[in-house]
């Protein structure tokens, strides 16, 4: 057990580190390469900059949307994120493996904070789980992703939460342990190839919309070129 | 925004049949709305084959990319569809109707996707859910009220907007938007309500009198001048129908001393293009500028109409030259810069009603065109009562995205796109519904007729030409008249 969760600890841990990197890093990149090109092919150049950068601040702090439309599921689901991102990069004892691995350190939550939004993830991710079942819309449109994705993200936290927090016999804290790694490895590498994507790419939506609405000076030539159309009537 | 789901016998009369049985056959296609027959064969192949021309030529698949990849399915944007809120079935929903398109991209257009699909060999576009997408991109009003509430900001409208354009591709867009392009581009009379020019001419001469009789002033709508500051092209409806908005415009001009012209040659600034191919849109866009350039104005002056100023606004740059290209206003901008450098006198004892201002979504939804008409009204209306939601967050008319020239679909427009809206109207208890757009004008008309709401809709101008001052003498003059 111990040789398989120092696996699952090491060469796993920095492979799927390295998938997620290298994926998100791609994704990224080929959005902004897609919107240079498109930039590049705009009939308009002007830009609405500071129109985009503003909705795209709301977005990211959704704090106004969240009280006026579905102020539960708003809510809900912005101190769900909350958790998500702060606790595994700001854990202490996340931390205290990056700096015994390659030297680094930060700012590191402190414990009853971390205890706290530890269960506010869980929760949170139960209740967006559970108001996917519940709500016939959500229903409609939900892919196997969609239900999968709470359900596998709350494994390392609950996981955490008993291998910090709670009384376990070695057998039982390695089990738990190497659950909590196995489970935050997959996540790391699912991560890119799904629409968790969206942790990276949302800050572009704004402007990519912007540009998508920008169209090519000369749609009309070469869409009925390519078509064999020239000349025919409307 | 809550609204009732309609009831059965409301939805039974919205959604009835508009097509004969052997059209519908022989078209290979159950929509409501009518459709010219077009080749039916190899349907799939050849919608695949205009996608991928689009793809190749446009920036769809910038946003499409995107789209397929943050997409979170979390359906919030049901919350602000007056579609789905009013017929309650989940095929309403942006989301839902996003994905129509999206799956066809990813099935077909991305590597993963197609090897999936060939492994599986499922997912494959057919003739069904072509058939699918055209009921379901025309069921939308293309409001723009979704994007506002996708947290990963999906813009659901300009899925619509290409899946649109793909389906006119292949000959599958509504009739009365076709023919009446085909007039507009192709036909006589170069405008889309075929309205001759010497029928043009009279009823500008008409308004002249009328004028001359209520104001006792001389006001002349000036035909194919040259070198002026703005050519005025309104929706070409306007000339049939809204004789009291284009007095209120000609008496805006008189008061401020513009310079400005209406043109013999292309008095039609209506662009269906925007509603179902942008190839359409970038010719009467062209044929809009070079008109522009042949009387060598200063500025392009769009009348009240929502989706003609948006897509002159934001596509002659596009399509015209960029930043070099002749500056886009709507006639509500003008009024509005007038009234505020004290060019303008409005007589605030004129209009005592209550009165009320419906957004236009082609205007109000990107913030442009708000807090102007705003100021002019509350320059001189007394009772003025706002809706809730308003501006950029405004509930749509009901037939948006071209679905108000469908006549065929009207009690749809009426009964389902509209209720939100006529709820809305209701609460205001407005006796004045200013809606300053040909389109939302026509739906809002036939809404409060359907709805049986009291209350008159009117444009921005219309009351203006009420209340304006033309100069000192004017009101004397009017009285004058009167007692004539």
């Amino acid at each position: 057990m111990q040789e398989l969760l120092d696996f699952a600890r090491g060469p796993l841990f920095r492979l799927s580190f390295i998938i997620m990197i290298l994926g998100l890093i791609r994704i990224f990149i080929l959005d902004v390469y897609n919107a240079i090109k498109a930039y590049k092919r705009a009939g308009d150049k002007r830009l609405a900059w500071g129109d985009a950068i503003i909705k795209t601040l709301r977005w990211i702090f959704p704090i106004r949307s969240a009280f006026t439309r579905r102020p539960i599921y708003s809510v809900v689901s912005i101190l769900f994120h909350i958790g998500l991102i702060l606790v595994p990069i700001f854990l202490l004892a996340h931390i205290q493996l990056w700096k015994s691995g390659i030297g680094i350190s930060w700012w590191s939550l402190p414990n009853n904070w971390a205890v706290m939004l530890t269960l506010m993830t869980i929760a949170g991710a139960l209740a967006l789980f559970l108001g996917r079942i519940g709500n016939k819309g959500a229903r409609m449109l939900s892919r196997k992703q969609d239900y999968l994705w709470p359900l596998l993200l709350i494994l390392p936290f609950i996981s955490g939460y008993f291998c910090a927090n709670t009384v376990l016999s070695p057998q039982a804290y390695q089990f738990t342990m190497l659950i909590h790694v196995l489970s935050g490895e997959l996540i790391l590498s699912l991560l890119p190839f799904t629409k968790i994507a969206h942790c990276v790419l949302v800050p572009l939506s704004q402007f990519i919309i912007a540009l998508a609405w920008k169209f090519p000076a000369h749609v009309d030539d070469e869409i009925c070129a390519s078509l064999n159309k020239k000349g025919a009537p409307v | 925004m809550r609204t009732n789901v309609i009831t059965s016998e409301e939805r039974e009369k919205a959604f009835a049949p508009t097509k004969k049985p052997d059209v519908i056959e022989r078209q290979k296609l159950d929509v409501r709305y009518h459709v010219e027959d077009y080749d039916v064969d190899n349907r799939p192949r050849r919608f695949l084959e205009a996608f991928a021309a689009i793809l190749k030529h446009t920036n769809y698949r910038l946003a499409l990319e995107h789209f397929i990849r943050v997409s979170t399915k979390c359906s919030r944007c049901a919350v602000q569809c007056p579609i789905y809120q009013a017929t309650g079935d989940e095929h309403d929903i942006p989301c839902y109707r996003s994905e129509l398109l999206l799956s066809v991209y990813r099935r077909h257009f991305t590597v993963g996707g197609s090897i999936k699909g060939r492994l599986t060999g499922s997912g494959h576009l057919t003739d069904e859910k072509i058939e699918e997408m055209a009921e379901s991109f025309w069921n939308c009003t293309a409001c723009r009220r979704c994007t506002l509430e996708c947290p990963a900001g999906i813009d659901h409208a300009l899925i619509t907007h290409l899946g649109r354009f793909i389906l006119s591709e292949i000959g599958i867009s509504p009739r009365a938007l076709v023919v009446s392009t085909r007039e507009q581009l192709e036909g006589k009379t170069g405008n889309t309500s075929a309205i001759p020019l010497p029928a043009l001419v009279d009823t500008l001469e008409f308004l002249e009198e009328d004028i001359k009789e209520e104001k006792g002033v001389d006001i002349k709508f000036p035909l194919d001048k040259e070198n002026c500051e703005f050519i005025f092209i309104p929706a070409v409806s306007d000339f049939l129908m809204e004789a009291e908005t284009l007095m209120g415009i000609a008496a805006v001009f008189k008061a401020t001393g513009g310079s400005w012209t209406i043109s013999t040659e292309n008095y039609d600034a209506i662009n269906y293009g925007l509603f179902y191919s942008d190839r359409i849109l970038e010719r009467v866009i062209r044929k809009l500028y070079a008109e522009s350039e042949r009387l060598n104005a200063t500025n392009i002056l769009i009348g009240e109409c929502g989706h003609a100023s948006r897509s002159a606004k934001y596509y002659v740059p596009v399509h015209c030259g960029g930043e070099k290209a002749k500056p886009v206003l709507n006639i509500m901008e003008y009024t509005y810069r007038m009234l505020k450098e004290g060019k303008l006198k409005l007589n605030p004892n004129v209009i005592t009603e209550t009165v009320t201002y419906h957004d236009p979504c082609n205007i109000a939804r990107q913030g442009w065109i708000i807090e102007q008409p705003r100021y002019i009204i509350k320059a001189f209306c007394k009772n003025f009562v706002e809706m809730t939601p308003r501006g950029t967050e405004n509930i749509c008319c009901g037939g948006g995205g071209g679905t108000v020239s469908i006549d065929e679909i009207r009690p749809y427009r009426t009964l389902v796109g509209g209720k939100a809206k006529g709820d809305q109207i209701r609460a205001t208890g407005a006796k004045y519904l200013i809606a300053p757009c040909a389109n939302c004008k026509k739906q809002l008309r036939e809404l409060v007729e359907d709805q049986k709401i009291d209350c008159e809709v009117v444009g921005l101008h219309d009351l203006i030409y009420k209340a304006i001052i033309l100069d000192d003498g004017q009101t004397e003059n009017q009285k004058t008249n009167r007692k004539g």
